[in-house]
């Protein structure tokens, strides 16, 4: 199982390669001279060539490029055009705060979104399951950006019961998590009902029942397990939402993080800090899919003797 | 024989009882009985009809775009049904115009994705081996990086304008579009009549035009009208943040950025944008989730 | 149909007069239309038809399993030991169900979940039924695996590792696991290769007498009834045309269609030219041909047949027939 998970993370080097390559080459294409973004008022052509020469500006698109894969392969993300300080220093600073609302968004989806989905499953033509139904459509259709500023109305302005921007303490954190976590949540809670729906009809379940298990240790000994995988994946595959969530969220409650970051550099114009934000991001979600394809093997032992791991 | 035996001892007796209706008479009443898909159908056709009316509801430049300062942050009434922003435009009429904006990206932006992600999938899924290897791992690339993300990064690269914001839109969907498209036509490829049309010596082209999408055709729309919805989220965030449409064009997602300094005391301005984006991708949600259940019907 | 009662306290299992119809907003399927069934204690009654017939869903009635909320029991009884089933409370029928009846279903490959070990699945009906420690409920799983002839390493093996024979004797461990009054076999070798459905035939004959238990064989198989069974009951669009003794059935048969049945199967020791079918398909449960429900098919059919359903008429003590044509049969004129 060990020699599985080594193979893979081996193999997701040259996949954040590849997504560098293709971010890389996309804001090759920024216009403007970065000499002139860096030096400011100190600009003179002799200053900027004397940069670029010890930038690598001047050099060709490949040379920068392996340049830049090689620094950023020793943790080296360059430096910001702006700040003229490493670009790693601010994501440091940054990303640990987007690591938090995500993974609080994430852990209250999946805690209450698989059990929701679980008893709606379970009980397809109750109230419940329908209510759950409809709360599910509602919430992928929801604008996350626009709930974040309704439950800043009702929660800050309104009932003065949260704040509504920075995040120090639990209670910075509900809000956001919230608001990002919603379509993620109506997702789980969907896909997880629908699974159950399938497995509840399948053959080992009346099995199950003929011994005469009791109904409640139908649902979580025989058909939990079973309904899982749909699940799994949607909790690993999705966090690509998540982090494309991230940024508005930052936006709209104030979070210094990585997605503010972001969007800031692009507005101006510092490439390398662009560059190491989308990196990161993009380094998560190649983990998050590797984390999902380990859980898989746990839950599932046929995938697990697939990777070699039946007889540890 | 008698009428009763004939309908169980011949087979053409047996087949006259099963009356065969056509596939889309039967998927549209299928679709008709879905309460929720006939609800987004209606409001999604009520939403394009104000996009399409919005020149008669309200003047473009004289209520969407001019400052008005006097009538600034005016609270919901009979003359402004929405209220007034905090330049003093029209809240409604720019919601109308919004409209026609969103859609209208929207929906070049995923016939864009379509084209070539569709172009790229079926390639893909028609070929099979290393072609489809080589495409496939291209668009895998592609799929480690959120649409929003990809679609910023884009944007940052090549500017704000309409076209270039369609376009980078269009080019974060088009990997997801390969996938739908690829597996819709290897479910195709393999079906019997593909062979048959084989032996009788048609060519690539025509069994992928005559057959193959033609099959495909219903997976695909329902995969666009699902698409649409998050293309139209994704050009609101992006002008949420201030890099997608810019002000002054009345867009949704740019009116609430603007709005949301006023939120706290003048808490309509963020509402009618915010519920138009809701409604908006709800309808779609709710028309592609029909279509998918009218054309593939399963016991719930 | 009515069979003639000879002591109750004998009888494993009783059904009577059991309708179900499964609903669905679009149609309604007539599964099960009146049928009786008595087993007495320690024999064995093959249920015979074709798919279709009902046969499965009257052996789920008798767990309690038809499949809600389509599925619903519209009148009828169904007495295990004497008590009825049917108003059981939900509590009763978990510990009823593997302790006192058990079945044994028709598909192999699905029957079993996939990612418990086919060890923790045996002992699973142990460890509820007889209030044993997971360890024993382990152990005693084990000793079923070499009854039903699978080495007792491969308890700790998922399912997936064996083949379909293997996994139908994993199935029958798990019916015989606490040695039910009444097994129920609902064609258990249909979906197994020729060679590996005469091993399980035998297994299931073997441990039925060494546990002396009631069974209820449903098979379309012929052969298979006249192996396994003392008495047979022929099934057709949800009734009971039919029932006696082996010997009843395949020396004396009457019915229209059991003979059709016999005279359908291929014999070697006869040279014919053609095979005979039974002339025309099952019916649409869905649309129940008026009257007798075989009229359509039947070489013997009159004007009655397609106007009302013939009555139950015994042929003798043990041999009844559901046809108009034996209305006024006595038993001296057979």
């Amino acid at each position: 199982m060990s020699k599985f998970v080594v193979k893979r993370l081996i193999a997701m080097i040259p996949v954040v390669l590849a997504v560098t390559f293709v971010v890389f080459t996309i804001m090759w294409f920024v216009p403007g001279d970065p000499t002139n973004i860096i030096l400011g008022n100190e600009w003179s052509e002799a200053a900027s060539a004397e940069l670029k020469a010890e930038l690598g500006l001047d050099q060709s698109f490949l040379v920068q490029f392996f340049r830049y894969a090689t620094n950023l392969v020793q943790g080296d993300f360059g430096m910001s055009y702006i700040t003229r300080a490493p670009v790693r220093e601010q994501l440091m600073a940054r990303f640990p705060n987007t690591l938090v609302v995500v993974a609080g968004a994430m852990l209250f989806c999946v805690c209450v979104g698989v059990p929701i989905g679980v008893y709606s499953g379970v009980r397809p033509y109750s109230l419940f399951s329908n209510f759950t139904m409809v709360a599910g459509l509602l919430g992928i259709s929801f604008p996350i950006f626009w709930l974040g500023l309704l439950l800043i109305l009702l929660f800050s302005v309104h009932l003065r019961w949260l704040p509504s921007s920075g995040l120090d303490g639990f209670a910075s954190l509900i809000l956001p998590s919230l608001a990002l976590g919603s379509n993620y949540m109506a997702n789980i809670m969907r896909i997880q009902r629908s699974s159950m729906l399938e497995v509840i009809r399948q053959d080992y379940i009346r099995t199950a029942k003929a011994k005469g298990v009791t109904a409640r240790d139908v649902v979580v000994k025989h058909a939990l397990q079973n309904s899982m995988m749909p699940t799994i994946t949607v909790i690993g595959m999705d966090i690509g939402t998540l982090l494309g969530g991230v940024v508005l969220t930052e936006t709209v409650f104030s979070i210094p993080g990585t997605g503010r970051l972001l969007v800031e550099s692009i507005n101006k114009r510092d490439t390398p800090t662009v560059l190491g934000c989308l990196v990161i991001m993009a380094v998560c979600i190649a983990i998050s899919n590797l984390m999902v394809d380990i859980v898989y093997a746990y839950v599932d032992p046929r995938i697990k003797a697939q990777y070699g791991g039946g007889k540890d | 024989m008698d009428e009763t035996v004939q309908k169980y001892t011949t087979r053409k007796g047996f087949f006259k009882q099963y009356k065969k209706k056509s596939r889309l008479q039967e998927t549209w009443n299928r679709f008709l009985r879905n309460k929720l898909a006939v609800i987004g159908l209606f409001i999604f056709v009520f939403i394009i009809l104000a996009a399409v009316a919005a020149p008669l509801i309200a003047n473009y430049d004289t209520d969407a775009i001019r400052v008005n300062v006097p009538s600034r942050l005016q609270s919901p009434s009979a003359k402004h049904i929405f209220g007034t922003d905090e330049l003093g435009r029209d809240i409604m009429a720019r919601i109308v115009h919004g409209a026609r904006i969103s859609l209208v990206v929207g929906c070049a932006a995923i016939a864009v994705a379509l084209f070539i992600g569709g172009a790229l999938g079926a390639i893909a899924g028609y070929s099979g081996g290393k072609i489809d290897d080589v495409i496939m791992r291209c668009m895998d690339v592609f799929l480690c990086l959120p649409d929003v993300l990809l679609a910023l990064a884009i944007v940052a690269a090549f500017g704000t304008n309409l076209v270039n914001l369609t376009i980078a839109i269009g080019l974060a969907f088009t990997p997801k579009f390969s996938r739908v498209v690829r597996s819709a036509v290897m479910t195709v490829r393999g079906v019997e009549y593909v062979e048959a049309a084989r032996t009788i010596g048609a060519t690539n082209t025509q069994i992928i035009t005559n057959h193959v999408l033609i099959n495909c055709f219903g997976p695909i729309m329902v995969q666009v009208t699902l698409y649409v919805a998050s293309a139209i989220l994704t050009i609101a965030a992006m002008s949420f943040i201030g890099l997608g449409i810019q002000a002054p064009i009345p867009e949704w997602g740019n009116m609430l950025a603007s709005g949301r300094v006023y939120m706290r005391d003048h808490a309509y301005i963020v509402m009618a944008p915010g519920l138009a984006i809701f409604l908006t991708i709800l309808s779609l949600n709710l028309l592609g989730d029909g279509l998918r259940d009218a054309l593939d019907p399963r016991l719930k | 149909m009515e069979i003639k009662k000879i002591n109750e306290q004998e009888n494993t299992l009783e059904i009577k007069n059991l309708v179900i119809h499964y609903i669905s907003d679009e149609e309604v399927v007539k599964a099960v239309n009146g049928v009786n069934i008595i087993i007495k204690a320690g024999k064995t009654l093959g249920l015979v038809g074709e798919t279709g017939a009902g046969k499965t869903t009257t052996a789920l009635s008798i767990l309690n399993l038809v499949p809600e909320p389509q599925g619903k029991i519209l009148s009828g009884e169904v007495l295990l030991q004497g008590r009825s089933v049917l108003s059981m409370s939900e509590r009763e029928l978990e510990v009823m169900r593997g302790d006192k009846v058990a079945m044994i279903f028709q598909d192999p490959m699905t029957s079993l979940n996939p990612v418990h070990t086919v060890g923790r699945q045996i002992a699973e009906s142990i460890e509820i039924h007889r209030k044993v420690s997971k360890q024993q409920a382990l152990k005693q799983a084990k000793e079923m695996l070499e009854l039903v002839g699978i080495p007792s390493e491969r308890s700790n093996e998922y399912p997936y590792q064996f083949s379909g024979g293997m996994k139908q004797r994993v199935d029958i461990a798990i019916a015989l696991a606490c040695s039910p009054d009444l097994l129920i076999a609902d064609e258990p070798t249909t979906a197994l290769d020729v060679t590996i459905q005469a091993q399980v035939l035998k297994l299931i004959n073997e441990l039925r007498q060494e546990y002396h238990m009631s069974m209820l064989m449903i098979t379309h198989d012929l052969g298979i009834v006249a192996e396994v069974c003392d008495e047979v009951s022929i099934a057709y669009a949800g009734r009971i045309i039919e029932h006696g003794t082996l010997e009843d059935i395949f020396d004396h048969m009457r019915h229209p269609y059991t003979k059709g049945l016999f005279n359908a199967l291929p014999d070697i020791g006869v040279k014919r030219s053609e095979l005979k079918p039974i002339k025309g398909l099952m019916p649409d449960p869905t649309n129940l041909p008026s009257g007798c429900p075989f009229h359509p098919r039947c070489d013997y059919v009159m004007e009655v047949c397609s106007q009302s359903l013939p009555e139950n008429k015994w042929l003798s003590e043990t041999h009844c027939v559901e046809c108009h044509l034996y209305k006024d049969t006595n038993e001296s004129m057979l």
